[in-house]
């Protein structure tokens, strides 16, 4: 039977967190059906991604080009289809990521291999792939199996799966020759971009006021804004509100967005969408008002409050007013 | 529908203007923003592209109050026309944002805040409310949008339907069928899809059967009352109904607190729609209630700010709000409560009285809800 | 500039009420609203301005039931040029669906595809690059901001922690478009009464030339609610005594 094999994603000198959750994923899955996985590690100079990948697997493949320094989605997608047709692995593992989002189903297409992307749970019933995934906003999951194949793919979903740990044996490290020959000009990897600073720096406040779409309008950010000040907190948001210039984009928590872990985080008309919920469930104590009881939001909090936030807030503001 | 800004001056009769100024000094938003009317008439007759004096954030700060109209001596329609200028450019998309955004909701779920339809009759169902379709009534209450999904405007609803109930008044709602009545709708330039909720609401009534409309909100009341072309069902506003109820000896007050009341009539109710005695007689019959009259009362009322579109925009406004203003007014005739008999001056006023930091001083309430009040007591 | 916009129908669940169906196969959509993919909605939007600053035109493609119709006559509304619909087969997933839509694109003549990067019910991603390799077409997913420089269009792609990443590409090419690209503007219901005027060219599976034999790769089993597994602590009481309970909460985590 074939590996299961594991992309390794890294970005700027850093190897994702992503990958260790994937490595995890697969280690289960791979002892499960009686086989090993392997870590698949795509870069230029990254022997030493290759030892500390070592230590939580028993194989790592690494292919080296000056061509794979930045991830260009047609490269790797050429040295992973010429690595899975030489290997056959039984499952490709990749990232529900910017990287995996720009790489899977092309290369899923190209190789002919059934896909399931956005994964938060993954199980073999016999030699047949299924899948668990979370659809329509959360609210609801469903089973997804496969159409049998030699071969699957399936991207993760951040956050999900739990980390491999490192452990005492150290894997072996096989370096395979890279296919490709020289550089593409289809497509083209430029340069990054990083936010620039303005404004207030939400990722160190340590109490957030948060809103989402479910306030209905920016008319009410001017009194949430002051509950977050009287507070001693900064205000926040999630990705909606921003699309929706109710708030500048440097406020907005999210994958896209910033990464919190405020002592409080207190989620106003927020529904909990995955997006957001990766960026802020490190919060120490989250607090979510939302009108609706089925919100997935109040999976992630400690404390919820079900009722407008029109019922609650300004009640709090009343209260919280010069305790600052 | 296509609208030409070339047929402006002749359709709202702008070469009539005379340039006196009644009508930007009756405006209520004057010193909060670059509009001018009486301007705006003369620009609009005197160009001739009209269309490039309409890219101007002022025009949304409007709230259709309609004194301007109302006072011109020249028969200029005024107010129209900035309604014909919104329905030029909503037809081409050019719409502040929070406007797409209640439009949009309102042609999807029926209501401009967004809120699913499903659960627009929720604040209703464990008051054995009559739901027409599956019981059946002559008279309608027509709740309204704000009245049905906003959180303070849900217990003015609740206190009508406690009022008709005790004073045995037979009637029924729509529930989940029922559909924004389009009256800011309209003034926000959607008119195409003012025309089709009109049809589709006046469908809807003439199915149901019913011989008679009650309405919670002046707006709706204005809009059933004077646009909708072929609604040949009565209409009141529930002021009209409780004074008549209180008149006839249906409703019954015990002694209400001995506070003194201040009334805030509201533009679509009053000064559009002359219903000015009314809701004063309520107020007067409420037992130990001490009832004053601010200045700038009936036609000359204050408008709060809250229509024509101003509840999702601001129209680049800027300074102290009229609802402060008003609640200053209030404070100095020592009234302990601001009555009201329109959901948008409710929240206007009341938001106002929160950012004056005077809510410990005042209280808004609608008149349904001191009547419920004395009823109780 | 010719530009073709694959455009999705999903029911609008954020609000609603949802439902499981009696076999478990799929949520109840009876009672749902309809509408334009927020995502798409954002494509249609960019191609109507690539169309004004570069002309062309832009055709807008949709795999669904006849219902989705009214989505396409909005698109229409928002600037499109032509409109078609391919009736869904019963059984459809984001592969089947690229599949449908290569086979009818690869006949056409455009410069650039857009997709959103996915559509609000599944979530998944797909269609949008697996159908660039179909058509065998450089791609670039989670795209917030275009600009083309002769046979090149060099965009810019969101990755996570509010870095983006610019790459350049020939040529005709697909990109996923995301969220907050462009300002969405109003669609009035006059354009879209026009637009209803407007035609829409319907077509069967059979009519396009899709090889026989593509089925889908994958199948919901069963959609069932989330098991609870953590819930949060709720406060209970008059709006009074929540606040009360929410600042001791907070003031307490809040330390010193």
């Amino acid at each position: 039977m074939g590996e299961i094999f594991v992309l390794v994603e890294h970005r700027q000198g850093k190897i994702r967190d992503i990958t260790y959750e994937m490595l995890g994923a697969g280690e289960k899955l791979a002892s499960q059906q009686g086989t090993s996985s392997t870590a698949v590690l795509l870069g230029h100079h990254v022997k030493t991604f290759a030892e500390e990948l070592a230590l939580r697997i028993s194989k790592v493949l690494v292919v080296e080009d000056a061509q794979l320094e930045h991830f260009n989605s047609i490269l790797y997608q050429k040295v992973l289809a010429s690595l899975i047709a030489k290997h056959q692995p039984l499952l490709t593992l990749i990232g529900h990521t910017a990287f995996g989002m720009d790489l899977a189903p092309s290369l899923s297409a190209e190789m002919g291999l059934p896909l399931v992307t956005d994964c938060i749970g993954l199980s073999f019933e016999a030699s047949r792939l299924k899948a668990l995934r979370s659809i329509y906003g959360g609210k609801v999951n469903a089973d997804v199996s496969l159409r049998e194949s030699q071969g699957y793919m399936a991207t993760l979903r951040p956050g999900v799966f739990r980390p491999a740990v490192p452990g005492e044996k150290k894997g072996g490290i096989i370096i395979e020759p890279s296919p490709l020959h020289g550089a593409t000009d289809i497509k083209m990897f430029v340069e990054y971009i990083e936010a620039p600073l303005t404004g207030e720096d939400i990722t160190q406040a340590e109490i957030i006021v948060s809103v989402g779409q479910g306030i209905g309008g920016p008319e009410h950010i001017p009194m949430i804004e002051e509950v977050a000040r009287n507070l001693g907190g900064v205000l926040a948001c999630s990705r909606p509100v921003v699309d929706r210039n109710w708030l500048p984009k440097e406020r907005q928590v999210g994958v896209s967005g910033k990464t919190v872990k405020p002592k409080v985080y207190l989620a106003i008309g927020i529904s909990g969408a995955f997006q957001h919920v990766t960026a802020m469930q490190g919060s120490e104590t989250i607090i979510a008002i939302n009108k609706d009881p089925r919100a997935p939001i109040f999976g992630v909090a400690d404390y919820g409050i079900v009722d407008d936030f029109q019922n609650v807030i300004p009640i709090l503001r009343e209260k919280t007013k010069g305790t600052k | 529908m296509k609208t030409d800004p070339k047929t402006f001056v002749q359709d709202y009769h702008l070469n009539g203007c005379i340039q006196c100024g009644m009508c930007t000094g009756g405006c209520p938003v004057k010193f909060r923003s670059p509009l001018n009317m009486r301007r705006l008439v003369r620009e609009t007759s005197s160009t001739a592209n009209p269309s490039s004096l309409f890219k101007r954030p002022e025009l949304w700060a409007c709230t259709t109050c309609s004194t301007c109209s109302l006072r011109c001596p020249a028969g200029v329609k005024s107010v129209e026309l900035i309604m014909g200028i919104r329905n030029f450019l909503a037809n081409q998309g050019e719409v502040p944002s929070t406007i797409r955004d209640a439009l949009e909701n309102t042609l999807l779920q029926g209501n401009p805040w967004g809120r699913f339809r499903d659960r627009r009759a929720d604040w209703a169902k464990d008051l054995g409310v009559k739901v027409l379709g599956e019981e059946a009534s002559d008279t309608l209450l027509y709740v309204g949008c704000a009245p049905s999904y906003d959180p303070r405007v849900q217990n003015v609803s609740t206190a009508l339907v406690k009022i008709f109930q005790k004073a045995e008044l037979d009637f029924g709602i729509l529930g989940k069928k029922e559909s924004c009545c389009g009256n800011e709708i309209k003034r926000m330039g959607e008119q195409a899809l003012f025309k089709k909720l009109s049809k589709d609401n006046t469908n809807l009534f003439k199915k149901s059967g019913i011989k008679r409309i009650i309405t919670l909100s002046p707006h709706c009341f204005n809009a059933f009352k004077n646009e909708y072309p072929d609604l040949a069902i009565p209409v009141q506003h529930y002021t009209q109904v409780l004074a008549d109820l209180i008149e006839t000896g249906k409703i019954k007050m015990s002694k209400a607190s001995d506070v003194p009341v201040t009334y805030q009539d509201p533009c679509f109710l009053g000064k559009q729609n002359l219903v000015f005695d009314e809701p004063r007689k309520i107020l007067t019959s409420i037992p130990g209630l001490k009832f004053v009259e601010m200045e700038r009362t009936r036609q000359r009322s204050l408008c709060c700010e809250g229509g024509g579109g101003r509840m999702w925009a601001e129209g680049s406004t800027e300074g102290t709000r009229n609802g402060e203003i008003r609640i200053k007014e209030a404070l100095a005739l020592g009234a302990k409560v601001m009555a009201t008999s329109c959901p948008f001056c409710l929240l206007t006023l009341e938001d106002a009285a929160k950012i004056s930091g005077m809510t410990d001083r005042i209280a808004v309430k609608d008149i349904s809800e001191l009547v419920a009040e004395a009823l109780e007591a | 500039m010719n530009i073709v916009v694959c455009v999705k129908r999903i029911p609008k669940t954020a609000e609603a009420d949802i439902f499981i169906e009696k076999d478990g196969r799929d949520i109840k959509k009876d009672h749902l609203v309809f509408y334009l993919n927020d995502w798409d909605g954002y494509a249609v939007r960019e191609a109507a301005l690539l169309k004004e600053r570069y002309g062309g035109e832009v055709t807008v493609i949709t795999v669904g039931p006849e219902e989705s119709k009214e989505v396409l006559t909005r698109c229409l509304a928002m600037g499109a040029d032509r409109a078609l619909r391919v009736e869904e087969p019963p059984d459809l997933d984001g592969h089947l669906t690229a599949e449908i839509l290569s086979a009818v694109i690869k006949n056409q003549s455009f410069d650039l595809i857009l997709t959103g990067v996915q559509a609000e019910d599944d979530n998944a991603g797909q269609v949008g690059v697996e159908l660039a390799q179909m058509l065998g077409l450089p791609h670039a997913a989670i795209v917030t901001h275009i600009e083309m420089t002769g046979d090149k269009a060099r965009v810019r792609r969101e990755l996570e922690g509010g870095i983006d990443e610019v790459v350049e590409l020939k040529l005709p090419a697909v990109l996923t478009i995301q969220t907050g690209i462009n300002e969405p503007k109003y669609v009035s219901l006059a354009a879209i009464l026009d637009a209803e005027d407007k035609e829409i060219k319907d077509l069967g599976t059979g009519e396009i030339g899709l090889s026989p034999g593509k089925t889908p790769d994958t199948k919901t089993d069963r959609v069932f609610f989330p098991p609870v597994t953590k819930t949060a602590e709720i406060l209970k009481g008059s709006p009074e005594d929540v606040v009360k309970q929410l600042t001791e909460i907070i003031k307490k985590k809040k330390g010193s």
